[in-house]
């Protein structure tokens, strides 16, 4: 028995001197950007106090930081890649399968989606009719109290209904670059490359419908038999504008689709939605980033019974999220040795961050 | 109770886990090929112990994909380490003389008991959300610290409180002073309950180091790494970091008990 502690002691010895040797030798390969988890409000805060260099996150909290002085815009996510596709709309496959009419439940959902980005689209303007309304939304979905704020979260956030097959290949292209994906589940999967991944995930049909029909009288296309939706979306995340209009506006009601909440929602990020909602079978649609949906369709599925399986029927933005930095900070490089918040692993502002890096040859460690 | 001690005793230990290990393994399978399943819990959903093997070793130390840099297991467990280390010795320097003054003398113990009673029925982690905004950084060592220093001060207060009267008498018939008589018969007597205080202390420590990290902003940290593979639906990586912190712990507990023993021998 003696013996045996001896060992034990050993081992715990030599962790920590392997530790001290990693610890020490890690920053020599180039000091990396520390990516830390944090929620959007805390990010703020954290910015006002110095104790992060940045964050990057999706509106409203850039706006929200910088309208407070807090940081200034570093990056718009546009630049990095321009017109990248980033929250879209999503289908539980268990509930795809087991309800009779999905296919037109979903028409008429890609539907809504067109007609709120629409409304959005013109209300952006400021001499629209529509534009002080499309404010009181932001500000009640983004959960803001300031108009300026407001109204600085929607100029980078561009709003889409259609998907993006090609786009998608090159976010999955570029999420199996970054070792994001358990390659054990990848295998399971069956997909032969990212294009054929992009192909399986997202599907135009249900946009094409809705484009064909969007001048059709509401009551004329509307469900016979009005159904509950059980709807999941992210908690403040301006990018779901098209949602919260189509709901407050009576979109989805005019068509007989009545929303329902789902359990659990609004998720703090696309992972929490993907694992516990869409996997846990309490969500018929939501709307999430396009990365939690790719990684999670992957790494959380059951293979065996699909359970994490969904589709993607419409977009609802491009763009949208920005790098935010501490007044005294001027470029990525700034950022090296440094705390940056960011909302979690496998969400778009993660990719999209480590896509930055990776253009300046910089390295994040999370 | 006694438990069997040598080679039989080792044996038996080793068996007990080989059948452990052996019995998740086939009841994910079993789940998996639904022969069988326990109601409410995806139990086909927990990685199997060979994938969780396999996902241990390939994230031991630290990887490089184009410009992402993942910290390895090691790494994570230096950090939290040095954080317990640190929480541990912060509440050592502390406790102990807390638990001295308020064990020996009969004012102090007045004064502070209400005190250390009603907070050390905080646990650790209720103090986490209050930590998150008072502190800039180090907010992880102080919940290690919470949950360090109630256990060494109440032992320590125990054992200078249960030091033999009669040594302390002999001391005064001998002309000691108040402050030879704490340093030479009371510390130590109340030495092994002090280590003991600190063993336990630090089994509490760790286990609210991993709640801490998970809530508390730092890169590295085995509790940050859990809640981050989780994040990612990387579940076999999750498991193998839960039982990294498992071993860990264990091995803390058993080479404090190994140092007590081998230094402390004076007192049964």
């Amino acid at each position: 028995m003696k013996n045996l502690m001896k060992i034990l002691f050993l081992i715990i010895v030599a962790i920590f001197v392997a530790g001290c040797l990693e610890s020490k030798k890690t920053p020599q390969v180039s000091e990396p950007i520390n990516l830390v988890k944090m929620s959007g409000q805390e990010m703020i805060q954290r910015l006002g106090t110095g104790e992060i260099a940045g964050f990057i996150m999706w509106e409203p909290y850039p706006a929200i930081a910088v309208t407070k002085g807090y940081g200034k815009n570093l990056i718009f996510s546009g630049k990095i890649w321009t017109d990248h596709p980033c929250c879209v709309v999503a289908y539980d496959d268990d509930w795809y399968k087991k309800t009779n009419n999905s296919d037109e439940i979903l028409k008429r959902m890609a539907l809504v989606q067109l007609k709120s980005v629409e409304y959005i689209n013109n209300a952006k303007q400021s001499d629209s009719p529509d534009h002080e309304q499309l404010i009181n939304y932001t500000m009640q979905f983004g959960g803001m109290t300031d108009q300026v704020a407001a109204n600085l979260s929607l100029a980078d956030v561009e709003f889409v209904y259609n998907t993006n097959v090609t786009a998608t290949t090159t976010f999955i292209q570029r999420i199996q670059d970054f070792g994001i994906f358990d390659m054990t589940k990848w295998n399971m999967s069956g997909y032969k490359n990212s294009s054929d991944y992009a192909n399986s995930l997202v599907t135009n049909n249900y946009v094409e419908w809705a484009v064909n029909n969007k001048d059709e009288n509401s009551s004329k296309i509307a469900l016979k038999e009005p159904v509950n939706i059980r709807y999941a979306y992210l908690v403040n995340d301006i990018h779901e504008l098209p949602f919260y209009v189509g709901w407050q506006k009576g979109y989805y009601r005019d068509l007989g689709i009545n929303i329902v909440i789902a359990e659990g929602a609004p998720f703090q990020n696309g992972a929490f939605e993907m694992q516990q909602g869409f996997k846990g079978n309490t969500v018929d649609v939501g709307s999430l980033g396009i990365p939690p949906v790719i990684i999670h369709r992957i790494n959380s599925n059951d293979f065996s019974n699909n359970d994490t399986k969904v589709g993607v029927i419409a977009g609802m933005n491009n763009e949208g999220s920005v790098i935010v930095v501490a007044n005294n900070v001027t470029s990525m490089k700034d950022l090296q040795g440094k705390t940056v918040g960011f909302p979690g692993q496998g969400t778009i502002q993660h990719v999209l961050f480590l896509m930055e890096a990776d253009k300046e040859g910089l390295k994040v460690s999370y | 109770m006694k438990f069997e001690t040598g080679k039989r005793g080792l044996l038996i230990n080793i068996l007990s886990l080989i059948v452990f290990t052996l019995v998740w393994q086939i009841l994910v399978i079993l789940a998996r090929n639904d022969i069988f399943n326990i109601p409410f819990i995806r139990l086909r959903d927990i990685p199997t112990p060979v994938e969780t093997w396999y996902a241990l070793v390939g994230s031991m130390f630290t990887r490089i994909y184009g410009p992402s840099f993942t910290y390895g297991i090691i790494n994570h467990v230096y950090a939290s380490l040095v954080r317990v280390i640190e929480g541990g010795i912060i509440a050592f320097i502390i406790g102990v003389p807390v638990g001295i003054g308020v064990g020996y003398s009969k004012f102090l113990g007045n004064l502070f008991n209400p005190i250390i009673e009603i907070i050390r029925n905080m646990p650790p982690m209720a103090w986490i959300p209050l930590s998150i905004f008072i502190f800039v950084s180090g907010g992880s060592i102080f919940i290690v610290f919470i949950g360090v220093v109630f256990p060494i001060i109440l032992n320590t207060i125990q054992g200078v409180r249960s030091t033999d009267t009669r040594l302390i008498d002999a001391a005064k018939t001998l002309g000691a002073s108040e402050s030879m008589i704490v340093k030479k018969v009371v510390i130590p007597s109340a030495l092994p309950s002090i280590m003991t205080g600190l063993r336990i202390g630090l089994g509490v420590g760790w286990m609210a180091i991993v709640a801490a990290e998970m809530v508390i902003k730092s890169p590295v940290g085995l509790g940050y790494f859990i809640w981050n593979m989780g994040d990612l639906g990387r579940y076999s990586e999750m498991v193998a970091g839960m039982i990294v912190i498992g071993v860990i712990g264990y091995i803390m507990n058993i080479s404090i008990l190994l140092l007590q023993r081998r230094f402390i021998n004076w007192v049964d």
